[in-house]
C-alpha cells in the first residue's frame, strides 16, 4: 500500500515538532525516515500510528484517509520499546499479538513458528526479565510483524543486535519488503540505509530537507571522483580536469594505462547526512 | 474492534497468578482468625500457678490481725491462678523469695503512724516482672479489703452496699415520630467498619492502578500496546481488571475467614455448641485474663441483650446496597485518577508526589472523622456526604443512623455525574502523559 503524509504540522507546547512535512512511500519499498536527535521523526512515526495527533495535515493510504483499523494493523516497533518483565515470553507475545487481532490459536501457531527461526523457542515459559537485551528484541520485533502487516514502521530496529543477529534482522526485512510490505525505517546507522533503503527523506529541525531514491540523491551528491586500477595493480582515485565528463577522463586514461577496473565513487549515505545537516545550520 | 476485554483479562490474569496476591489472600483471614481464637484460646489455657507472698505491717490486710483470720473480707484470697501465703515480717517474705522460686512477688504495707488507712503499698518482684494479671488482682484485693473496712467502720452492711453500687439506668435515645431507638454505639462502630473498608480499598487499588501504569511506563511497553489500544481503552481496561481482582480478593477474604472461624468453633464445640456460649465467653473472661477481659466489656451481660438489638434495629436492606454502589463507585472515581498520577510519573518514586492532590480529599475526610462521629447528621457530615470526593467515605458513618433520603440521592447523582468528568480528565492526563518521561525534571527547572 502506498503511504502518504500531506503538510503534517505538529507543535508542542510553543516548540514546533513537525512543520510542513510531507513525503511519499511506495508500495513495496523501504523507506528511510533519517534525521538527527530531535528532528521529530518519532513523532511522524506516532502520528503515523494514530499515537498523538497532528495539529493539521493529513495521511492518506492508497490516496484515502486511513481508518482506525487500518492504523491498528499497522507493524511498529517503536524506539521506545519493552516488554513486562514478569511475564512469560511465550504468554506476552500472544497478548501483544491478539491485541493486533490475530485469535490466540493462530498467534500461537505463528510465533511458535517465529520461535523455531529466530532459534528462540527454549525461551518460551521463562519471564521476560530473563532475557538478554538482544533476546528482547528479537521478540519484539517478531510480534512487530507476526500479523502479516501491509504497512511496517520500524524505529531503530537493529539497536542492541551483534552483526550476526542485525544481519538475520536486515534479511527479515527485506523479505518482508518482497512480499509486498511497505516499510519505513528510521535509523542512524547508515550503512544500513545504503543495503535497505530505496528512498529516503531526511528530516532536520522539523522540516524534510532532503528526499529521493537513494541511488538519485547518492548520484546528485557526485563529487565526479573515479577509481581506477590499472594491470599494473596501481589503483588511483581521479576527477576529470576542466569539468570534463567521466568518458574524457576514461579516454585520457586509455592513452597510458590498461584498465582494469572503472566506477564512480558516490559519496556514502553517511557524507550526506553529515553535509546536509551542517549546510542547514 | 475493542481490546478492553484482553486488556482487563491480562490485569486480572497476572495479578491473580502473582504469589504476593495468594500470600495476602491466605494471611489476612489467618490474621482475623487468630484475633478471633487468640482471647479464646488465653481464657482456656491452664493459668500459671504463681505465689504471692503478703507481708502487710499495717494490720489493715489482715497480716498482724489474727481476729480476722476468718474473715475472708478483710483479706487476700488465693485464685485460680494466684496463691496468696501470708509472711509474718517483710525481712521473712524476702528470705522466702530468695528461697523459692514459686514465689514470684512480695505485697508489702508499711506500718502506719496513725489509724489512717494506708494509701501505699509495694509490690516487690524479683527478676521478673509480674503479668498484668498479677497485678491488677493485686490491685483489686487491696481495693476490697480497704473498701471492706470502710463499710465496717461506717456500720453499712454488705446488702446495703450492693444496692447503692448496683444503680443503673438505662438512658435511651429514641425517634420520636417512629418511636425507634437509636443504638448509637451499634451503629457507630459499623459506620466506622464500612468507611474504613472504603477508605482502605481505596487507597489498595487505586494504588495497584497507579503502580501499573507506572510499570507500563518505566518498562517502556506503552507505546507497543497504545498503537492497538486507545489509551482510555488501555487505562479503563486496567482499572477494571483490577477491580475484579479486589473483588476476588474479597470474596476469598470473607469465604477463608468464615471457614477459619467456623474451624475454630468446631474444634472448640464444646464452647460454642449451646445457646450460652456468649455466657461462656463472659463467663471465662471473669478470670481475669487481660484479652479475654476486652471481650467481657463488649458482652458485659447487662448490655448484650443491647447489642443484639441494636444490630438487629439496622436496616441492613439499605445499608448493604449503600455500600456496595459507594465502594464501586468510589473506586472508580479514584482509580482513574490514581492513572492519571501513574502516567505522570517514571518510576515509583515519583507516584509519591504526583499522588498526592489525589489522597488528600481520601486523608481530609479520614481527619475529619471524629467530628463526623460525634455528629453524624451534623452540617460537617451533611457536606462531605455529599461531595463526590469525599461522600463514599463519609456517608458510610451517616448511612447506619439513616440518611434524607434527598441527600441519598443528591450524593449518589453528583458521584455518578462526577466520574465520567473525572474519567475524562485523567484519560486526557494519562494520554498526553503516557509517553512523556522526565516531567518532574521539567517541572523543577520551571
Amino acid at each position: 500500500m502506498k503511504l502518504q503524509a500531506n503538510n503534517i504540522h505538529k507543535t508542542f507546547g510553543g516548540f514546533k515538532a513537525l512543520d510542513g512535512v510531507s513525503l511519499s512511500v511506495r508500495e513495496g519499498s523501504v523507506f528511510g525516515l533519517l534525521g538527527p536527535n530531535g528532528a521529530g521523526k518519532t513523532t511522524l512515526l506516532r502520528i503515523i500510528n494514530r499515537i498523538i495527533r497532528p495539529d493539521s495535515g493529513e495521511l492518506l493510504l492508497d490516496g484515502k484517509p486511513i481508518t482506525d483499523e487500518q492504523v491498528r494493523t499497522i507493524g511498529y516497533l517503536p524506539e521506545e520499546r519493552g516488554l513486562y518483565k514478569k511475564m512469560r515470553v511465550g504468554e506476552q507475545a500472544i497478548y501483544l499479538a491478539q491485541l493486533r487481532g490475530l485469535s490466540r490459536g493462530e498467534a500461537t501457531m505463528r510465533l511458535r513458528r517465529w520461535f523455531d527461526r529466530f532459534d528462540i523457542t527454549e525461551w518460551w515459559n521463562r519471564p521476560v526479565e530473563q532475557l538478554s537485551k538482544g533476546m528482547q528484541q528479537k521478540v519484539q520485533f517478531i510480534v512487530t510483524v507476526l500479523h502479516e502487516p501491509s504497512v511496517l514502521i520500524f524505529d531503530e530496529p537493529f539497536s542492541g543486535f551483534d552483526p550476526v543477529n542485525a544481519t538475520l534482522i536486515k534479511n527479515e526485512i527485506l523479505a518482508l519488503r518482497d512480499k509486498g510490505a511497505t516499510v519505513i525505517l528510521s535509523t542512524h546507522n547508515m550503512s544500513s540505509v545504503e543495503e535497505l533503503c530505496d528512498d529516503i527523506a531526511l528530516i532536520d529541525k522539523s522540516h524534510v530537507v532532503l528526499n529521493g531514491s537513494v541511488s538519485q540523491i547518492r548520484r546528485s551528491y557526485s563529487k565526479n571522483l573515479f577509481e581506477v586500477v590499472v594491470d599494473d595493480g596501481a589503483v588511483m582515485q581521479l576527477t576529470p580536469t576542466g569539468g570534463g565528463s567521466a568518458n574524457d577522463l576514461l579516454a585520457d586514461l586509455m592513452k597510458h594505462h590498461s584498465i582494469v577496473s572503472f566506477r564512480e565513487i558516490l559519496p556514502s549515505m553517511n557524507d550526506i547526512f553529515v553535509e546536509t545537516i551542517a549546510g542547514n545550520k | 474492534m475493542n481490546n478492553i476485554p484482553l486488556v482487563i483479562r491480562r490485569e486480572y490474569v497476572t495479578r491473580v497468578r502473582k504469589k504476593s496476591f495468594w500470600l495476602l489472600t491466605i494471611l489476612v483471614p489467618i490474621l482475623l482468625a487468630l484475633v478471633y481464637a487468640i482471647p479464646i484460646y488465653l481464657a482456656l489455657k491452664p493459668i500459671d500457678k504463681s505465689v504471692i507472698l503478703v507481708a502487710d505491717e499495717s494490720g489493715v490486710f489482715g497480716g498482724l490481725d489474727r481476729d480476722d483470720m476468718q474473715r475472708g473480707d478483710s483479706r487476700f484470697v488465693s485464685t485460680d491462678g494466684i496463691e496468696y501465703r501470708y509472711a509474718a515480717t517483710f525481712d521473712y517474705a524476702r528470705r522466702t523469695m530468695d528461697a523459692d522460686d514459686e514465689v514470684t512477688a512480695i505485697v508489702y504495707i508499711r506500718s502506719r503512724a496513725s489509724e489512717a488507712l494506708p494509701t501505699d503499698a509495694c509490690l516487690y518482684y524479683r527478676r521478673n516482672l509480674p503479668s498484668q494479671q498479677v497485678r491488677s488482682d493485686v490491685d483489686r484485693q487491696l481495693q476490697r479489703i480497704l473498701r471492706n473496712r470502710l463499710l465496717q467502720a461506717h456500720g453499712i452492711s454488705d446488702d446495703e452496699y450492693a444496692m447503692i453500687t448496683g444503680t443503673k439506668i438505662n438512658l435511651r435515645t429514641q425517634d420520636f415520630e417512629t418511636g425507634r431507638e437509636a443504638f448509637t454505639e451499634v451503629k457507630t462502630a459499623l459506620g466506622l467498619v464500612l468507611a474504613m473498608l472504603i477508605y482502605v480499598a481505596i487507597f489498595m487499588f487505586g494504588s495497584q492502578v497507579m503502580r501499573g501504569v507506572v510499570e507500563e511506563k518505566s518498562n517502556r511497553i506503552v507505546e507497543l500496546i497504545v498503537c492497538s489500544v486507545k489509551p482510555f481503552q488501555l487505562m479503563m481496561g486496567k482499572v477494571v481488571g483490577i477491580a475484579l481482582v479486589g473483588l476476588t480478593q474479597f470474596m476469598l477474604w470473607v469465604a477463608l475467614t468464615g471457614i477459619a472461624v467456623g474451624g475454630i468453633q468446631v474444634a472448640n464445640s464444646d464452647l460454642f455448641s449451646t445457646a450460652t456460649a456468649r455466657h461462656n465467653i463472659t463467663e471465662l473472661a471473669t478470670k481475669g485474663d487481660d484479652a479475654a477481659a476486652q471481650m467481657q466489656q463488649a458482652a458485659d451481660m447487662s448490655d448484650l441483650p443491647q447489642i443484639v438489638e441494636g444490630i438487629a434495629s439496622i436496616d441492613f436492606g439499605v445499608i448493604l446496597p449503600v455500600f456496595l454502589f459507594y465502594f464501586v463507585f468510589g473506586y472508580l472515581l479514584y482509580a482513574t485518577l490514581f492513572a492519571a498520577a501513574g502516567a505522570m510519573s517514571d518510576s515509583d518514586t515519583d507516584t509519591s508526589l504526583f499522588s498526592l492532590p489525589v489522597t488528600i480529599p481520601l486523608l481530609a475526610v479520614i481527619l475529619m472523622m471524629p467530628a463526623m462521629i460525634d455528629a453524624p447528621s451534623g452540617t460537617l457530615s451533611q457536606v462531605l456526604s455529599v461531595i463526590p470526593f469525599t461522600s463514599p467515605v463519609a456517608m458510610m458513618i451517616r448511612v447506619p443512623f439513616g440518611v434524607s433520603l434527598w441527600q441519598l440521592w443528591l450524593s449518589m447523582a453528583l458521584l455518578v455525574a462526577t466520574m465520567p468528568l473525572c474519567t475524562w480528565l485523567a484519560s486526557r492526563i494519562y494520554r498526553a502523559n503516557i509517553l512523556r518521561y522526565n516531567i518532574l525534571a521539567k517541572f523543577r527547572r520551571k
